[in-house]
């Protein structure tokens, strides 16, 4: 090996740049195979039996799409075994691999009219920005716009209506399809005129264009080589919540303004600002659209429905459950597979049966006002009536999870039936009759479908049906105040959430054994 | 307390669990319940302790019949193979639970508590809760637990089972002596019968639901009623040979293709009168390696106990265990004389698995 190879070999080993430029080559080629099958195999397949079709279509625009910057990744990512030891070598190495890949790519962009060099809707002319408007430079013969009788020294002042600046106008071509007519209003001698100009696709070879993403294939790849693995995840996720989050946050700055753009808050002059607290009226007895109810009626409804589930579903489903997996009665293995049918029971179906039963329940003489139709209790017990099926199923898991040896000794030093099952047994199971009271507590809070059937009138409506009807009953909707409203719903359930996760859990990890 | 068992009958659904068990438990005696696994000795405890109800047959403490007398009412204390702590109390919550059910005012249940506790060397765990414990403390809890209510009769279901070898070795000995101080009537359920000979006064030996012997542990040992109870109770276990008992010459002979020993008279005389194959048994502390031995044989394998070495001797096909003396070093593959001490040989029906000797 000469000395000139020996310098040449301590700058740029060899090896890893033919791997690198390798791993990248197949990239490129493996996933422009793929895209050749995808439209020359499937899609004809497809498109023989489908009248539309667009999935294969979707999928290789995405793939070519991504090509260049897979290559760019791969290509910093061959290198990323040396880079700590040989930063400055793997940084050589990688920027030529981009580089050569990157002369590949567009090459092969040039030649299938991709990218950069694919066709883009145009009107075939050139100008600039002037202070009255845009001024035509120069127009190609036969083109678009020579064709609908644009002429050079051409002031463009409007787009139909709306006054319009180069940029303004560049931005309106692009989004145009293929044939869109632009109504331009001009000014020529001092006379406006009216020319509609049609769009066409015409080649743009523009070499020019390649050289930003030049830069920004250099950019990805540096990226990739310094990007530290172990955030790949994260980075994953956040990305998938964003649009989660960011709904979130609207809710939040919806119910401190009067209007939002967007995510932006603004104020009545539609300047960003405007932080109010009138959507927040209600609190303190305020209107809400002009309404005069009282918010705390109806929170206390809301209230009434879900502590009355809470304490029915724990006592029924505790004894219940007890009852199941320590008791040999007739009909109890039929009890316990009809209990899992019952829950998977849609309930809407019993909605109008329901009716008949409770609106019957409300003739009894005094028991009646408090349980019949159009009264929260009686509400309260359809809804517990649904949440027992899995109350009963979840309790009786926790209770087979207690031996059967704690029992008998607590029946052997003397206590009583009763004063086992209090006593002995559900200090075992209070992390899952703990998670139980939760979920019924949030499922009664939240409750809207039965709510909104079996109630009339603001006496009895809770929380989630008075947002239905902010919603459904005024016009127009003031969200920034259904907002409110919803952020004020979601409050008790945040908190729950927040202090008693880990319990939750318990309940979703199959009702085992509910103790840690 | 006096426990009688009278024709004592569990069946679940179709399946029988114990049939027609009949024992007479005196007061403060120590009887074990010793058997294989699945032979009806825990249901058996279980229905002494009024969990189970009785299909058929009586149960009687002190003549009076508990059959539908609740567990609470029983005055028993039980200690259970899994302690059956309760995890949510202290120890002293779990000791005085007894006491406060029978709402015992709380002075004197500190009291008992505290002396039941030093009694069982636990005097110092009284705050800790069941899970800070190790497993000979749970133990001991339990134990004190069943005792605080100073019970009538004590029930035990393999309470050894769950601990440590040596752990179990001490605990042997403190229950035994505890029991003997106290006097109460105590039922002990295990499987192992080192447990059963060592600690109890008469020993109940039950297999498939049915009750084979209730003897001393002597009787069990060297009169064993059944074919069962002879292989169960002692380790190593019984040789059993099939042979055929024939008399002449005033002399009993028993023999099969291999093998032939007279046997005494007093031992003889039942298995000759029985017609065909007999089974015999000889334990193996009762054969030896003598230089005078009557029968031949070649030693299979040596295993090596320590204290006496446990040798295989193959005599014809016949495979006999002996226990020898390390000291004399024998080796597999040797020829060797073998002796039988004959005044302890056991005969059974090989068809009802009865014994010939005894009933």
């Amino acid at each position: 090996m000469t000395a000139q190879n020996q310098s040449t070999q301590n700058l740029i080993d060899i090896s890893i740049l033919t791997t690198a430029i390798k791993n990248g080559l197949i990239v490129v080629v493996g996933m422009s195979v793929i895209v050749l099958v995808l439209l020359g195999v499937f899609k004809p397949i497809l498109a023989s039996v489908q009248v539309v079709e667009s999935v294969t279509t979707s999928i290789s625009q995405f793939l070519i799409l991504i090509i260049p910057f897979i290559a760019y990744i791969m290509s910093g990512s061959s290198v990323r075994s040396i880079v700590k030891d040989r930063p400055l070598q793997a940084i050589v190495v990688s920027v030529i691999t981009t580089f050569i890949l990157f002369a590949v790519i567009s090459t092969g962009h040039f030649i299938l009219k991709l990218g950069t060099f694919a066709p883009t809707s145009s009107i075939q002319m050139t100008f600039v920005d002037e202070d009255e408007g845009i001024r035509v430079e120069s127009v190609e013969a036969g083109g678009a716009a020579d064709e609908a009788g644009v002429q050079v020294g051409d002031l463009i002042i409007a787009l139909r209506r709306d006054p319009i600046d180069r940029s303004g106008l560049m931005a309106q071509v692009a989004q145009a399809q293929v044939d869109t007519p632009l109504r331009l209003r001009m000014m020529r001698d001092d006379e406006e005129i009216q020319v509609t100009v049609r769009t066409v696709l015409a080649d743009a070879s523009d070499v020019a264009g390649l050289l930003p993403s030049l830069v920004v294939a250099v950019a990805v790849t540096l990226i990739a080589i310094i990007w530290p693995a172990q955030i790949t995840p994260y980075v994953i996720l956040l990305t998938i919540l964003a649009p989660l989050l960011l709904g979130y946050i609207w809710l939040v700055i919806a119910t401190f303004s009067t209007r939002t753009e967007g995510i932006l808050p603004l104020d009545g002059q539609g300047n960003i600002g405007g932080f109010t607290l009138e959507n927040w009226n209600f609190l303190w007895g305020g209107d809400i659209v002009g309404l005069n109810v009282s918010i705390w009626q109806i929170t206390l409804n809301s209230l009434v429905i879900a502590l009355s589930m809470t304490v029915i579903v724990l006592l029924v489903s505790s004894m219940a459950g007890y009852a199941l997996s320590r008791m040999d009665f007739r009909g109890r293995k039929l009890f316990l597979s009809f209990t899992l049918i019952l829950h998977g029971f849609p309930a809407v179906t019993l909605l109008i049966p329901i009716f008949f039963v409770i609106a019957n329940l409300g003739r009894i003489p005094i028991v009646g006002e408090f349980i019949g139709f159009n009264k929260s209790v009686g509400i309260a017990l359809v809804m517990v009536a649904f949440e027992l099926p899995l109350g009963v199923w979840l309790m009786k898991g926790f209770f087979d999870g207690i031996p059967w040896d704690i029992e008998r000794s607590a029946m052997i030093d003397g206590a009583s039936r009763w004063r086992v099952y209090w006593e002995i047994l559900l200090p075992q199971i209070r992390p899952g009759l703990l998670a139980l009271g939760i979920f019924a507590f949030l499922g009664g809070w939240n409750a809207f479908l039965i709510p909104k059937t079996y109630s009339t009138g603001a006496g009895t409506v809770n929380l989630p049906v008075f947002l239905s009807q902010l919603i459904d009953e005024t016009a127009p909707v003031n969200w920034n105040q259904v907002a409110a409203v919803g952020l004020f719903q979601l409050i008790p359930v945040f908190v729950i959430f927040i202090f008693a996760q880990e319990y939750l859990l318990n309940i979703y990890a199959g009702g085992t054994k509910g103790s840690s | 307390m006096q426990v009688k068992i009278e024709s004592l009958t569990k069946k679940f659904g179709n399946v029988v669990g114990v049939e027609d068990i009949n024992l007479d438990i005196k007061d403060g005696e120590f009887v074990a319940f010793l058997g294989p696994s699945g032979c009806g000795k825990t249901t058996t405890l279980l229905m002494l302790a009024g969990i189970y109800k009785p299909t058929e047959g009586y149960i009687r403490f002190d003549d009076r019949i508990v059959n539908q007398v609740p567990p609470r009412e029983r005055n028993i204390g039980m200690v259970f193979q899994s302690y059956a702590l309760y995890p949510h109390m202290t120890v002293f919550g779990n000791i005085s639970y007894p006491l406060k059910l029978k709402n015992v005012p709380k002075k004197e249940q500190s009291e008992r508590v505290s002396r039941v506790a030093d009694v069982m060397g636990i005097g110092g765990l009284l705050d800790r809760r069941p899970g800070q414990l190790s497993g000979g403390q749970q133990q001991r809890v339990a134990l004190g637990r069943a005792l605080v209510k100073e019970p009538d009769v004590l029930l035990f279901d393999e309470p050894l089972s769950n601990l440590d070898a040596r752990l179990r070795l001490t605990m042997r000995g403190e229950i035994k002596h505890l029991q003997k101080e106290l006097g109460i009537t105590s039922i002990y359920v295990t499987h192992d019968q080192v447990e059963a000979m060592t600690m109890a006064d008469r020993i109940a030996v039950m297999s498939g639901g049915h009750l084979q012997a209730f003897d001393s542990p002597e009787e069990v040992y060297d009169r064993p009623k059944t074919l069962f109870v002879a292989g169960f109770v002692g380790n190593p276990p019984m040789n059993l040979v099939t042979v055929e008992v024939s008399h002449s010459d005033g002399k009993y002979i028993a023999q099969n293709s291999s093998l032939k020993v007279e046997v005494p008279a007093e031992r003889g005389k039942q298995p000759a009168a029985h017609n065909g194959d007999v089974t015999m048994g000889i334990r193996p502390e009762d054969v030896s390696i003598t230089a005078d031995g009557e029968l031949d044989g070649q030693i299979f394998v040596v295993e090596p106990l320590g204290r006496e070495d446990l040798i295989d001797v193959r005599i014809g096909d016949n495979s006999i265990l002996l226990l020898a003396d390390p000291e004399a070093n024998h080796k597999a593959g040797e020829n060797v004389k073998v002796h039988m001490d004959m005044t302890q040989i056991q005969f059974f029906d090989p068809k009802t698995e009865k014994s010939l000797l005894w009933t």
